[in-house]
């Protein structure tokens, strides 16, 4: 890495911060639109009954717990890169950390929303709540949906503390060269930070505490998530895979949707030599892994359904591959375990156009796996008179663009008003990137 | 509820309800439902009253109790005290009520504009023009000018009717029945000497051969005839009674046959002509008579077995066999449908059936000729079309029309309503408006048969009252009320002069028990029989030589038959009456649309149902548009690839195809009517039905198909299992017991159950379902709609995949297409409830009597139990689900009615097992086997359902589940269900 001076760090993040064009105005605007849309939708919803949407019998889980799942795993890779690369000190993280934690955060929201989306009688949610209540009645604690509630609301706090605690010098530097208003808003938000020796002694501490608390929650989080499938007797989702196949999975989706964000973030902000193609190539090599692990997750599910000898297991497999729903399930299969092998190819994982259009692919691809586990499996369940389709209706499409539109709107927001990349931490690498070629 | 008591207790209660009915129902009281001020002593809030009166959704005559709430009606259920049916009820006379409460009924008397738009008017005015009309024709003072046309009316009605029409100066009395079984009479006049329907004796046989005779569905009285059927298929030492079905559809009744021997429409006759040619032929009966060996020999003359053979496809090794077995047979019985419209040769048919019967002596045991229905007494087809005739050449100048729709159910190229338009004053007493009284210039409502006073007999020797079981819900009148009053305006109070109908009908009564029970009080014995709900003897036709009817030899005029080449590319046809819509009335009910047809599954529809080859090689798919094209009409109706005709053979429910018969009769596809010829059969004077091919030609459009099976296969889930007699019989004697996960705490291992078993305290309540009972006509289903407040979603929902049956009758083909099993399917109960775990706020709870309790209150609607649910049996309101008034009045207030966002699934009928315990604890004891039961299981034909105590190792449900047959469905998961199924026993269709 050449050497860039500290004042040069501050200039070229802050200058994110300065006033924007008009085309992200047009795109704010855009993103608002849609989420007016997805709100005007659930509110239909709401007002109607779930009935709005496609899902019937027996598919009546449909794009709602898919987005769900899908912006969950959205999430994870932000925490990856920002937690478990911070503990394996990967250098390479350093510049996109900060965006790939609001990455999680904004798609832990989302995601957080869907569960409420789904339900039937979303004004009583809170039942679900362990709290002292006139009906002297506990939550089911055998339920998985207990646990999800557990597993992301802890995950939504934490990441929201981590991405918190590391913006706190960065939002203090920010305060420092703003007046009137601003300095006083972000003046807040820094808490006072000052820069002294025991700040940035507990300030280490803290983030290294929440490192490691985040790490584990990468994993458990997702797993909880894929216990609301694999602790069901669903013939395609009652299997001990699901827990790390759903990481995997999800870290494979998150990182894929780091590279859809992070190229033309890079691009628009001038963050080349910050950003660097190496780093976009470290992403790229590690979703070859995530890749592997997904296809050979694929393919162990057949193994076990031939191997299992259960006839409704069995057959729910080659249903998924023939049956109604086999080009979803082709396409899960070519976009999310044989595309990314193209990284294999140097010329491929340094070649942005490549890199985005697969990462866009990918997505595309995970979302597909969603539906196939969901789908795939609720329309075939034991009872082959009770067999169904399913297919989502304008109120379903109208909410998963409002939850693209919030997130994106989110990380506009973010892109403005918060320094995209952490300075603090650019700062420390780009020292010891000077003292190792001095 | 009345299923378990006993004849005293009913008696009791009845005893109750009846004198009730007296002072609190009559027709003069009760028009208009308003909030008591002041309560009538009959009705305590809260408690419900029966009423015993008599079904009138189709000629059978079902004895029913109607159960009133707060002044509703808000269930039917069979008469265990009746005859006919024995306390049983099928979907129609379930859904009765969905007529009585038809949000589409007259609210009052309308009359009709120029423009075809009934204007509603008062009572007096309707009343007026209806006297003025009549008034002028008997200034006029012809003869026969005014007719009457009604469906089948017996007792007191008719004979008012006659007195009326007689005083009016005309005879013309038509009783219309759109199945007015002619040929089936005309044979019986043939061979027995009796033109009139005879009481067939399903239990009393022991071989059973159907020539298109779908006694499990419409065909003459179909209650009893399942219930016989129930008592004939019971296993005995010797086996399984055998029963075969000869016919070109494989129909709910030839789905419950051993084998269905596929004939195509007219070539029955052919299958029983080369029975009767084995018979007389090999000498397999030793007594037959030269005169009766003549008589086949003039039936079957210009064929020959070979020829037969080779014209049906029935091969005669298989023809050889099944006479064999009707000869073997002690007591065997042929049934022919005798329906002139289905089928060609009807009467041929029906008079070869006849003739199997007669030639063996022991099958007279099983036709009974003293109980003759009252089906013979309806005017046959002809009739109408002198009627037609008369119309048209004006010599009829005013119809009155009673529950009596000929423009739809006459074949359209008759211009029924063309013909009606040439008389100057058609009155229509339909309580809805229906085809033909679209054309009628006056409108007169009638009440519906639950709001009436009345009685009909169904057959010789057995007369039910009807009462009315609650007061008008319309501003509608008597339709004897109606006559009487127009007879007293007309020829004034001594020619007329009782009160009211409901006087005349008691007169009528007192009289009849002077003449039946001397030595009673005549008021008694009028209360008696309200009570009772009608009059039978006690004491039936006694066995043996019961028919009273010699057969007599006959000599068969019958045209040749010709087996000539049969072209491929055209199809033969067949329209077929289903168990929902009878001859079309039940289509304005929105349950009966609801409930899935029991062999496509298809609800809310017309449809064609096509070979799923036949299909293929046209490249037509589910829910192509074509027209059928016959040499006398087309209809157009949507593909339905299914395997229950042969790929020569195309088949159209009856029933469908409305136009103006009220908003829930949507179907506007598939009226087979509209294929036949407008002639008159002069064999049997019913509807011309020609051997005629049809033609297919696709449309190029497609209508969804509202079916809603997933599969037509079981993909070896072993959902509905089959044993063999021989292996039953090894499993019987071997003393296995069934290996069953029991939902009782014995049922539980430490080795496979992570959690411990669940105490239950008194009562477990557990299902048997009997498969080899089940004839899967869907009554349960009705009843459980019924019972418990479901949801009506429509036909787009339902092609949404979103229908809210409790509980359901799941179809599955064999593994070649071969047969149908039936599986029903209410909530399983389970004791380790997959979708208990799940629940995030414990909105299933296992009760302690191991009920899975679904709380609705609880629910937020996660979906994450149906989605658990291996049985699929959970029910997820999409929508809060209303019912349009007045539908609403029929809720049951013991229900809760569910509204968005919860789920709901059977309850096993909670509100039943509450008042039941609630009535033991009153007498300080418990709940005892067979005090009362589910709604399913207390109107099942068949009595495949039992319902009780786990347990009670004395209960019914506990001895059952000790059957080698007992198995649980998809037990592998170990959920331990607590509805349990017996196995169906199948054998050898013919013996080798």
């Amino acid at each position: 890495m050449e050497t860039i001076s500290y004042s040069r760090f501050n200039e070229d993040i802050l200058r994110n911060m300065s006033p924007p064009g008009r085309r992200y105005y047009v795109l704010l605007a855009l993103a608002f639109a849609g989420v007016l849309l997805g709100a005007s939708c659930w509110a239909y919803q709401i007002a109607t009954g779930l009935g709005s949407a496609g899902i019937n019998l027996p598919v009546y889980w449909g794009t709602y717990l898919i987005n769900f799942v899908f912006w969950v795993g959205i999430a994870h890779s932000g925490t990856l890169i920002s937690a478990i690369l911070y503990l394996f000190r990967a250098p390479w993280r350093t510049a996109i950390a900060r965006s790939a934690e609001a990455m999680t955060v904004f798609a832990v929201s989302v995601a957080g929303l869907f569960p409420f989306i789904h339900l039937g009688r979303v004004w009583i949610v809170y039942w679900i709540l362990p709290y002292p209540n006139q009906r002297n009645l506990w939550p089911n604690f055998q339920s998985p949906l207990v646990f999800d509630v557990i597993a992301i609301s802890t995950y939504l706090t934490v990441s929201v503390l981590f991405w918190f605690t590391g913006l706190i010098p960065d939002l203090a530097v920010v305060r420092d060269s703003s007046t009137g208003l601003r300095r006083k808003i972000y003046g807040f938000f820094s808490l006072g930070w000052l820069g002294t020796h025991r700040q940035w002694n507990h300030y280490g501490t803290a983030y290294l505490l929440f490192a490691a608390l985040a790490t584990p929650l990468v994993i458990s989080v997702h797993s909880v998530v894929s216990w609301d499938f694999a602790l069901s007797i669903v013939p395609g989702w009652h299997s001990t895979i699901f827990a790390p196949y759903f990481v995997a999975g999800a870290i494979h989706s998150g990182l894929a949707m780091v590279l859809t964000l992070l190229i033309p973030l890079r691009r628009v902000f001038k963050f080349e030599h910050l950003i660097t193609l190496k780093i976009l190539e470290n992403i790229a090599k590690t979703i070859i892994f995530t890749g592997l692990i997904v296809g050979y997750a694929y393919g162990v599910e057949y193994f076990m359904a031939q191997y299992s000898g259960n006839i409704a297991e069995r057959d729910t497999f080659i249903w998924r591959a023939v049956g109604h729903y086999a080009l979803e399930f082709w396409i899960m299969v070519l976009f999310n375990a044989v595309v990314p092998l193209a990284f294999f190819i140097k010329k491929v994982r340094t070649d942005l156009r490549y890199l985005f259009g697969i990462s866009i692919l990918i997505n595309i691809g995970m979302w597909y796996e969603r539906f196939v586990i969901i789908v795939g499996s609720a329309a075939h369940q034991f009872d082959p008179y009770s067999w169904g389709y399913y297919s989502p209706t304008w109120v379903e499409f109208g909410i998963m663009i409002g939850s693209f539109s919030l997130f994106f709107f989110l990380f506009l927001l973010f892109a403005r008003f918060i320094p995209t990349i952490s300075m603090t931490e650019m700062k420390e690498t780009g020292r010891h990137s000077r003292r190792e070629n001095p | 509820m009345m299923a378990g008591c006993n004849r005293r207790d009913f008696l009791r209660i009845m005893g109750l309800a009846g004198t009730t009915a007296l002072v609190g129902c009559s027709s003069e009281s009760g028009r208009t439902l308003i909030p008591y001020i002041v309560p009538t002593d009959d009705i305590i809030p809260g408690q419900a009253t029966w009423y015993a009166t008599t079904c009138r959704e189709c000629p059978a005559g079902c004895g029913i109790l109607a159960k009133n709430r707060d002044g509703h009606v808000i269930k039917v259920e069979g008469n265990p005290l009746h005859p006919v049916n024995a306390g049983k009820l099928c979907s129609r006379g379930q859904a009765s009520l969905h007529g009585l409460y038809n949000p589409d009924r007259f609210s009052g008397p309308h009359k009709m504009t120029a423009s075809g738009e009934p204007v509603p008017i008062s009572w007096d005015e309707g009343m007026a023009i209806l006297t003025q009309g009549l008034d002028g024709i008997l200034d006029r003072g012809k003869k026969d000018r005014i007719v009457v046309v009604s469906d089948l009316v017996s007792g007191t009605l008719k004979d008012f009717i006659a007195y009326w029409l007689g005083e009016m100066r005309s005879r013309e009395h038509i009783l219309y029945e759109p199945f007015a079984y002619e040929p089936l009479r005309r044979a019986n006049a043939m061979v027995f000497g009796t033109e009139g329907i005879p009481s067939y004796r399903l239990d009393r046989a022991d071989f059973l051969l159907s020539f298109g005779a779908g006694f499990l569905e419409t065909w003459l009285s179909n209650v009893e005839y399942a219930r016989q059927f129930a008592a004939f298929r019971t296993p005995h030492d010797q086996g399984k009674n055998r029963f075969l079905y000869v016919g070109p559809r494989m129909s709910l009744t030839a789905a419950n046959a051993d084998f269905w021997v596929q004939a195509a429409p007219g070539d029955e006759f052919l299958v029983a002509a080369g029975m009767l040619m084995v018979l007389t032929g090999e000498g397999l009966l030793p007594n037959i008579s030269a005169e009766q060996k003549k008589s086949v020999a003039s039936l079957v003359r210009g064929l020959t077995l070979e020829a037969v053979a080779a014209g049906t496809g029935v091969s005669e090794e298989t023809l050889r066999r099944m006479a064999l077995e009707f000869a073997r047979a002690e007591h065997p019985l042929a049934l022919a449908e005798g329906l002139s419209f289905s089928s060609p040769r009807a009467t041929e048919t029906a008079a070869a059936a006849g003739l199997l019967c007669a030639l063996h002596p022991g099958s007279r045991e099983t036709i009974d000729f003293q109980g003759l229905s009252e089906l013979g007494q309806v005017d046959s087809t002809a009739r109408m079309q002198e009627l037609s005739q008369k119309m048209q050449d004006g010599k009829v100048e005013a119809v009155l029309l009673f529950q009596a729709n000929p423009a739809y159910s006459l074949p359209p190229s008759w211009n029924f309503h063309k013909s009606l338009q040439k008389v100057p004053l058609v009155v229509s007493f339909s309580p809805a408006m229906d085809e033909t009284t679209r054309s009628a210039h006056l409108i007169l409502p009638a009440h519906s048969p639950l709001e009436s006073w009345g009685d009909y007999s169904p057959r010789k020797g057995v007369t039910g009252i009807m009462q009315p079981v609650m007061g008008p819900v319309f501003d509608s009148r008597h339709p004897g009320d109606i006559l009487l009053a127009a007879g007293r305006q007309l020829k004034g109070p001594e020619r007329f002069p009782a009160e009211s109908f409901y006087h005349i009908l008691r007169n009528a009564w007192q009289l009849k028990g002077q003449e039946l029970a001397p030595g009673v009080p005549p008021e008694t014995f009028w209360q008696e029989a309200v009570k009772r709900g009608g009059v039978w003897d006690e004491v039936k036709g006694s066995k043996g030589e019961s028919s009273g009817n010699p057969v007599r030899p006959s000599k068969f005029s019958f045209p040749l038959v010709e087996l000539g080449n049969r072209n491929k590319k055209e199809f033969h046809f067949t329209g077929f009456p289903t168990v929902q819509y009878y001859d079309g009335r039940g289509a304005n009910r929105p349950w009966l649309q609801e409930i899935p047809d029991p062999i496509s599954q298809i609800t809310w529809g017309g449809w064609v149902e096509m070979h799923p080859d036949t299909a293929r090689s046209l490249d037509l798919a589910k829910g192509d548009l074509v027209v059928i094209r016959s040499p006398y009409g087309s209809i157009e109706a949507p593909v339905f690839p299914l395997p229950t005709v042969p790929p020569d053979t195309l088949a159209v429910p009856i029933g469908q195809g409305h136009s103006h018969y009220g908003r829930f009769a949507t179907a506007e596809y598939g009226n087979p009517m509209g294929l036949l010829p407008s002639g008159i059969d002069p064999m049997c004077n019913g509807l011309l039905r020609p051997e005629f091919k049809v033609t297919v030609e696709k449309l190029g459009r497609r209508v969804p198909i509202a079916h809603v099976d997933g599969s037509l296969f079981q993909h070896d889930r072993e959902m509905a299992r089959s044993l063999t007699l021989e292996a039953y019989r090894e499993g019987k004697a071997s003393g296995a017991k069934p290996h069953l996960y029991l939902p009782l705490p014995e049922g539980y291992d430490p080795a496979q159950d992570f959690y411990p078993p669940h105490d239950h305290v008194d009562y477990r309540w557990g299902m048997v379902i009997d498969l080899d009972r089940c004839i899967g006509c869907g009554a349960c289903v009705a009843a459980c709609y019924a019972e418990n407040n479901v949801a009506v979603v429509g036909r787009d929902q339902i092609l949404k995949g979103r229908e809210m049956s409790w509980l359901r009758i799941q179809r599955y083909f064999g593994p070649d297409a071969d047969g149908i099993r039936f599986f029903p399917m209410p909530c399983m109960h389970c004791d380790n409830a997959p979708c208990e775990s799940v629940c995030p706020v414990y909105a299933p709870h296992h009760s302690k009597e191991g009920l899975n309790n679904q709380v609705y209150n609880r629910c937020i609607g996660t979906r994450f139990c149906a989605q658990n649910c291996p049985y699929k049996v959970r029910r997820f309101n999409w929508f809060t689900f209303t019912r349009p008034e007045p539908l609403n009045w029929q809720l049951n207030p013991d229900v809760t009615v569910r509204q968005k966002g919860v789920m709901e699934k059977c309850s096993f009928c909670v509100q039943r097992i509450i008042e039941a315990k609630f009535h033991a604890k009153d007498q300080g004891r418990k709940v005892q086997d067979g005090e009362f039961t589910t709604a399913c299981a207390q109107t099942c034909p068949a009595d495949a359902i039992v319902f009780g105590n786990l347990m009670d190792p004395e209960s019914r449900v506990s001895r059952l589940i000790q059957d080698h047959r007992a198995y649980q469905a998809l037990e592998h998961l170990n959920t331990k269900p607590a509805v349990f199924y017996l196995k169906k026993l199948t054998q050898e269709p013919l013996k080798a």
